[in-house]
């Protein structure tokens, strides 16, 4: 296990820097920030001014080094838009995505092994068609579109919630739902698909021949060997949520990561975008970790 | 499944249940909900709009203000000025008036602002519009300082407008997100959700009626004015045209921004001048007016009324295609090779419709008989085409663009615009530099005139470019507040010019 956790972490750590040198090179292919931080009229001696209070002068190559060196000493660079660190910039982001993810992959999941194992345990049955309906749309439903048409009737239309901000738990109601549909509307689909097949296994034939309680057979027995095809999707979702959830931190004004990456790269804020991916790598390379590992504790065949 | 609808039956129940979501603000407590997050909150930044909209006259403030109404300087910290000589100003400041901490504003306090400023060692958005003039600072007595510039300035009272008097304790070498001024309000807090502003209670002047406001950020128009509705904030500056459809609480305004499109005159068959003229007859303006409201004022120049300079007497474009079609004919027959293709330059995202605008009036010079085709750039690829030294080989072009003047001169739009130096201008006129630059340097009336005639020419005898529209910005105000934008609400939302209504 020990060796298994360093081997991934040393690819891991390998990945990353090579991430980061692409990121580095392919920023500055976007062009010169002083034509995006300076007024239309400035002069081209303020803008010489900029790029060398900004080491942007420098060959670029020069600029790798400077950051190379700068990373050794855990120097990840000031954000040119913000005065200020541009890891700090990135760190405080980074929890409010997380935490929202952390909510929305959870909730979505536990719902979806719910809804898909009851829908499987009877198919063709009303709920099963309902779940499958309910499941598709939301998987297909655009999230820009049910977010603002859920604040015009939940906030604008009945005034049960606020539009968007943060603060209170009222406040992640709606953005958590919008989150919530589309991997809800996959997993259900994954597990409603897993657990048919589970149960028409002859296992599950011999453990109704034993007379075992429906609850348990469903739960207890089809389930548990279900769940790795599930884990595999929430994962991959996951990932992609913890990556920043744009248009939801857009539209709810969630200061998340994500709306900071993509304004970062508009506005060619080098450091902030260089920081921001190197914090999203490191913790969708520690939840992949995290996945394989919750693989052995799922199924005692895997063993690394 | 029973426990399953319990279950969602509960979370109904407590979402019902839930606290009003609409904050109850204190009464002259108000939140402003902002388009954008400032990036920062450096003083120098002020003309930037999410910086200055915050900043501006409420934590710091300048040396004189532009009155919207008639485009002059009018005191703020500075009380006289007077013209020493044409390259010296003598500036006499406000007495008694202390920055939030507590520091005395004096010569000295200006001279330290302006130097930082200047210093190169920060970036400062603000200094642009003194272009390349080089400043020196002289504090003559406590009270009194002097500035001398290195060439004429005969508007330095309005260029005073843009620099922000900061505390003589404020960092000379690095940009501040804790700025202190001489404001009615102090900066409380500054997080990536939220700005908060608190009354200042040693202010020199008189004190608001708001003691706090509250700025967050939504990009969606949609959002900003949805958070005024229901109460969550009191005002937006800035909301969609499709957005304001209520007319107890969205109003119209003429902004300070002017669309046009740039011709490129120096490229063939753009240098002819029957082909620019017939440019500008061939747009059905009225009907591109549709697309950016009712309110929408057609343009003849580049700057808004209420600017030095501007002439309400030149009248804009009229519709005329087939004077525009025997202008391109006439053309044709002396040899322009009007059947060049033409590069329409558009902008994603200027402003709203601008594409749309782009397409439509493609298709109007296309109809005129000229071969215009649209390309549509992001800004950084744009701003190549905008600002010399323009790429090699550009060929015949029609630059969209939008200008912002609300300092109250043509000086900050003309040179840029109609100098062969400009960096945004394709002519190369040496008569036309000669008028410029002798308007730049008249003063009252005279400098008034010389504009006015610059603005006919460029319209009349040069056709430099296709004035579209004095564009209009639309805002919430809640019910509750007192507050009409006007042609500086693009850069400053003055606290101080905001009432709460009495019951």
């Amino acid at each position: 296990m020990i060796t298994y956790l360093g081997r991934r972490a040393f690819h891991s750590i390998l990945s990353v820097i090579g991430l980061l040198t692409l990121v580095f090179f392919l920023t500055r292919l976007t062009g010169d920030p002083s034509a995006l931080y300076l007024p239309l009229d400035s002069t081209a001696e303020a803008r010489a001014a900029f790029a060398r209070l900004n080491g942007l002068d420098q060959p670029i190559y020069w600029q790798f080094l400077d950051y190379l060196r700068d990373l050794l000493q855990l120097d990840f660079g000031e954000s040119l838009r913000q005065n200020r660190s541009a890891m700090q910039v990135a760190l405080e982001a980074f929890p409010e995505t997380l935490k929202l993810a952390a909510v929305a992959i959870t909730l979505s999941t536990a719902l979806a092994i719910l809804v898909g194992s009851l829908a499987a345990a009877r198919p063709g049955s009303m709920f099963d068609r309902v779940a499958s309906f309910v499941s598709l749309a939301g998987a297909s439903a655009p999230d820009f579109w049910v977010a603002i048409v859920g604040i015009l009737v939940f906030a604008v239309g009945l005034g049960l919630l606020p539009t968007s901000g943060t603060g209170t738990w009222a406040h992640w109601i709606m953005p958590v739902f919008v989150l919530m549909l589309r991997p809800f509307g996959l997993l259900v689909q994954v597990v409603r698909g897993t657990m048919l097949s589970a149960l028409a296994s002859p296992y599950i034939k011999t453990a109704r021949a034993k007379g075992l309680p429906r609850q348990k057979i469903i739960f207890g027995h089809a389930l548990r060997n279900s769940l790795l095809p599930v884990v595999t999707v929430a994962g991959d979702l996951a990932t992609s949520l913890v990556n920043g959830a744009v248009v939801v931190e857009s539209i709810f004004g969630w200061p998340g990561i994500g709306k900071l990456m993509i304004d970062s790269i508009i506005q060619r804020d080098f450091a902030v975008v260089q920081s921001t991916i190197l914090v999203t790598a490191t913790a969708i390379f520690i939840l992949n970790i995290a996945i394989d590992l919750l693989y052995a504790v799922l199924d005692p065949r895997i063993r690394y | 499944m029973n426990r399953s609808v319990h279950t969602i039956a509960a979370v109904v129940l407590m979402t019902a249940a839930a606290p009003s979501a609409v904050a109850q603000e204190a009464a002259q407590e108000i939140r402003i909900v902002l388009p954008e997050q400032p990036a920062n909150l450096e003083p120098c930044g002020t003309i930037i709009t999410n910086v200055g909209q915050i900043l501006s006259q409420n934590v710091v403030e300048s040396l004189t203000v532009i009155d919207p109404v008639t485009g002059q300087p009018q005191p703020k910290l500075a009380t006289e000025w007077t013209s020493v000589d044409p390259t010296t100003w003598r500036i006499k400041l406000r007495e008694g008036v202390k920055f939030q901490d507590g520091t005395e504003l004096n010569a000295d306090a200006v001279a330290f602002s302006i130097n930082r400023m200047i210093s190169g060692k920060l970036t400062c958005s603000n200094i642009a519009k003194f272009g390349d003039a080089k400043l020196t600072l002289t504090p003559v007595d406590d009270l009194t300082v002097e500035i001398k510039s290195d060439r004429p300035e005969p508007i330095m009272p309005t260029l005073l407008s843009v620099v922000m008097i900061v505390s003589p304790k404020t960092p000379v070498d690095q940009a501040v997100n804790d700025p202190v001024g001489t404001g009615p309000f102090t900066l409380s807090t500054f997080s990536p959700q939220t700005v908060v502003l608190d009354a200042f209670d040693g202010y020199w002047g008189k004190k608001p009626e708001i003691t706090k406001a509250t700025y967050v950020w939504r990009p969606e128009s949609s959002i900003r004015a949805a958070m005024v509705e229901t109460g969550e904030a009191d005002l937006t500056p800035s909301i969609a045209i499709q957005d304001a459809s209520n007319p107890e609480t969205d109003f119209a305004y003429l902004n300070s921004e002017t669309t046009a499109i740039r011709i490129d005159a120096a490229e063939p068959p753009l240098d002819d001048l029957r082909v620019r003229k017939a440019l500008n007859l061939a747009i059905d303006w009225e009907g591109l007016a549709q697309l950016f409201g009712d309110d929408v004022k057609r343009a003849s120049q580049m700057v808004v009324s209420g600017i030095n300079g501007h002439d309400d007497a030149l009248e804009p474009w009229p519709y005329d295609p087939e004077e525009a079609k025997k202008l391109i004919e006439e053309a044709r027959t002396a040899g322009v090779a009007v059947d060049t293709e033409i590069k329409l330059i558009g902008r994603n995202g200027i402003y709203p419709n601008g594409a749309e605008a782009m397409e439509a009036m493609m298709t109007m010079w296309q109809d005129a008989g000229l071969n215009v085709k649209l390309t549509m750039l992001d800004v950084a690829d744009w701003l190549r085409y905008l600002q010399k030294p323009f790429p090699p080989e550009r060929g015949p072009n029609l630059l969209q663009m939008m200008h912002d003047n609300n300092k109250g001169d043509a000086a900050f739009t003309v040179p840029i615009f109609y100098r062969s130096s400009g960096s945004y201008s394709t002519l190369a006129d040496p008569a036309f530099d000669k008028e410029i630059d002798a308007a730049l340097a008249a003063t009252g009336e005279a400098r008034t005139n010389s504009f006015k005639a610059i603005f006919g020419k460029a319209r009349n005898e040069v056709v430099a470019d296709i004035p579209m529209f004095h564009m209009i910005g639309y805002t919430r105000v809640g019910t509750r507040l007192e507050w009409k934008p006007d042609i500086t609400t693009n850069s400053e939302i003055p606290l101080a010019n905001i009432a709460i209504k009495k019951d």
